[in-house]
């Protein structure tokens, strides 16, 4: 059970990266990789702080405004130097390697000794269930496992909330709209190098906010924990618009924050079922592989009857 | 309320691909004038057009729309003032985006956009009452993603979308060129109401001489990049569409020559 809560809890943090990379990925069409450098970003920044004793309030918001700046970074790379979408990311993403070691000063932080969301997340469940295991449904839990659960809950929904809500704003319409028909709402007068930069400044900024949260939860910063990370992204918006089959606004968010808790839990239940650990990044790639190629292979296979 | 002065642009200069779309073009348009822009393929209708609108910045020559300079302007600063229509249908909406959606966008052409909602319910009375007098049946199917309507319904919508805030200068670049005899003839109907009734100034470039004859209050026409004919007043009301086309033979007789050749005959016979 414990394994389980924990399963939709880390889910539900890296809901926050699936919602970034539904950012750059479903409205700028830029698979975005500075994603695994800025998920990284955050959490250092954030293990960082808290080992100076800094308030996790304080430390994980340092961290997602890191991984903004990163975000803008590649933007501006992208849009004013006019590099290659993909290879400015390429390029963020490995510069903030040797950035992430120096602001860590070693290659992995730990947060146990020291105060964290974690921490408080576990000092609420004491208060509020007001005993150290409690009964859920027959199975019997830590409370402070329970509450980081809800408490990680609060923030996915927290955030698709307020996603949502600015995507509906003009300046999120327009945004939407810069990935959708850029010649359209450059004639209307935006400044689609603005948006871009603007976007996935926003895009990392969850994804490091992600990160920052992931490593108060799992107790440690790492440089090597970014790795692969925008392909888990990838993954999570791929299963959410099968789940829910829509690329409407809300329904997409909804839907991310669904696939990364399910992949998660799919994860999860491969590695108690024996799988390697090694492996997973390769399970990881030829799933999205998959993903990506299975919907057009059947679309062909159903015409092929339908000609002859 | 437009005036161009000597522009001249030339595509990749010194390569073999050079070309010299605009050779010094000058032309002022009064406030309200509607005028049709003719020419063969490659005579440098569309550049004109993009100059004005801003999509490329021109080597040489000025640019004034309103009293403001634009010529340095870039085109997301330049859209405060001008309203365009593609050629494309599927240019000028964003087809994932719902009918509302777009129509948001263009309530703000050339505003601030800020943290507001975009689909207020002010917004959304207008739109409807404004898109009724399409008379499409899509008042009805606001929220429908504009990529799931035809061509011409497009069109109509991005004709109604350009000039939904009245524009200092309106840009129509054979914008029915890519649809169907029916739908081209309600968007130049819809063109010429909208245009009238709001008095717009226009440059609206077209191949069917039909349309350069029954719409505008002037005719330019353009070859190799400069303005060859400019047919206004009395003229422009009596041409028919015959006398266009005589015109473009001519034009294409002396295209049938080089140009020293051309030159050296102007010189002798003329």
């Amino acid at each position: 059970m414990t394994l389980l809560l924990g399963a939709f809890t880390i889910g539900l943090i890296l809901a926050l990266l699936a919602m970034g990379v539904l950012i750059s990925f479903r409205i700028f069409s830029m698979p975005d990789i500075t994603t695994d450098g800025s998920i990284t970003l955050g959490a250092a920044v954030a293990a960082v702080l808290l080992v100076k004793g800094h308030n996790p309030v304080v430390a994980t918001a340092a961290g997602a405004v890191a991984g903004a700046a990163a975000g803008a970074l590649t933007g501006i790379l992208h849009t004013k130097f006019k590099i290659n979408a993909l290879l400015a990311g390429i390029l963020v993403m490995t510069a903030l390697y040797s950035v992430n070691l120096n602001v860590m000063g070693r290659s992995n932080v730990p947060l146990m000794q020291h105060t964290s969301f974690a921490t408080w997340g576990e000092q609420l469940g004491q208060k509020l269930f007001r005993a150290e295991y409690i009964d859920l449904a027959g199975w019997r839990v830590a409370s402070g496992d329970l509450t980081l659960l809800l408490l990680s809950l609060l923030a996915a929904t927290a955030v698709g909330v307020v996603l949502f809500l600015f995507f509906r704003t003009h300046l999120g319409t327009a945004m939407r709209a810069t990935g959708d028909n850029a010649q359209m709402i450059r004639a209307l007068g935006a400044n689609v190098e603005t948006h871009l930069i603007l976007g996935l400044a926003l895009s990392n900024g969850l994804v490091a906010l992600s990160g920052a949260l992931l490593a108060q939860y799992q107790g440690f910063a790492d440089a090597q924990m970014g790795i692969g990370m925008i392909v888990w992204g990838l993954a999570s918006v791929i299963i959410g618009e099968a789940l829910t089959g829509s690329r409407s606004l809300g329904v997409t968010i909804i839907g991310a924050v669904m696939g990364s808790v399910l992949f998660r839990l799919l994860v999860a239940i491969a590695l108690r079922w024996g799988l390697d650990p090694n492996d997973l990044k390769l399970v990881t790639a030829v799933f999205v592989f998959a993903a990506l190629v299975l919907p057009g292979f059947a679309k062909k296979l159903r015409r092929v009857p339908s000609a002859a | 309320m437009l005036s161009i002065r000597g522009l001249r642009q030339t595509f990749n200069p010194g390569t073999v691909n050079e070309v010299r779309a605009l050779q010094g073009v000058d032309l002022a348009l009064a406030d309200g004038q509607f005028v049709i822009v003719l020419g063969m393929n490659g005579s440098g209708k569309s550049t004109l057009l993009n100059a004005v609108a801003g999509t490329f910045l021109p080597d040489h020559g000025k640019i004034e729309i309103a009293g403001h300079d634009v010529t340095r302007w870039p085109e997301h600063k330049r859209a405060r003032l001008v309203g365009r229509v593609f050629q494309n249908p599927l240019g000028g909406t964003a087809p994932n985006m719902s009918i509302a959606e777009n129509f948001a966008m263009a309530a703000r052409r050339g505003r601030a956009r800020g943290l507001t909602w975009a689909l207020s319910r002010d917004l959304m009375d207008d739109l409807r009452a404004r898109v009724s007098t399409l008379r499409m049946g899509l008042e009805g199917r606001l929220d429908n993603a504009i990529g799931s309507l035809s061509g011409g319904q497009r069109q109509a919508l991005t004709l109604l979308m350009a000039t939904w805030l009245r524009p200092s200068l309106l840009l129509l670049d054979e914008h029915t060129a890519a649809l169907d005899p029916k739908s081209a003839d309600q968007v130049i109907t819809l063109s010429d109401e909208i245009i009238r009734r709001e008095k717009l100034t226009t440059l609206m470039v077209t191949h069917s001489m039909q349309q350069a004859v029954s719409l505008g209050d002037r005719i330019i026409m353009m070859h190799r990049g400069r303005v060859l004919h400019d047919i206004q007043g009395a003229e422009k009301k009596r041409l028919r569409a015959e006398d266009l086309l005589d015109r473009f033979d001519e034009v294409r007789r002396r295209e049938q020559l080089d140009e020293p050749a051309a030159a050296l005959l102007q010189e002798l016979y003329v």
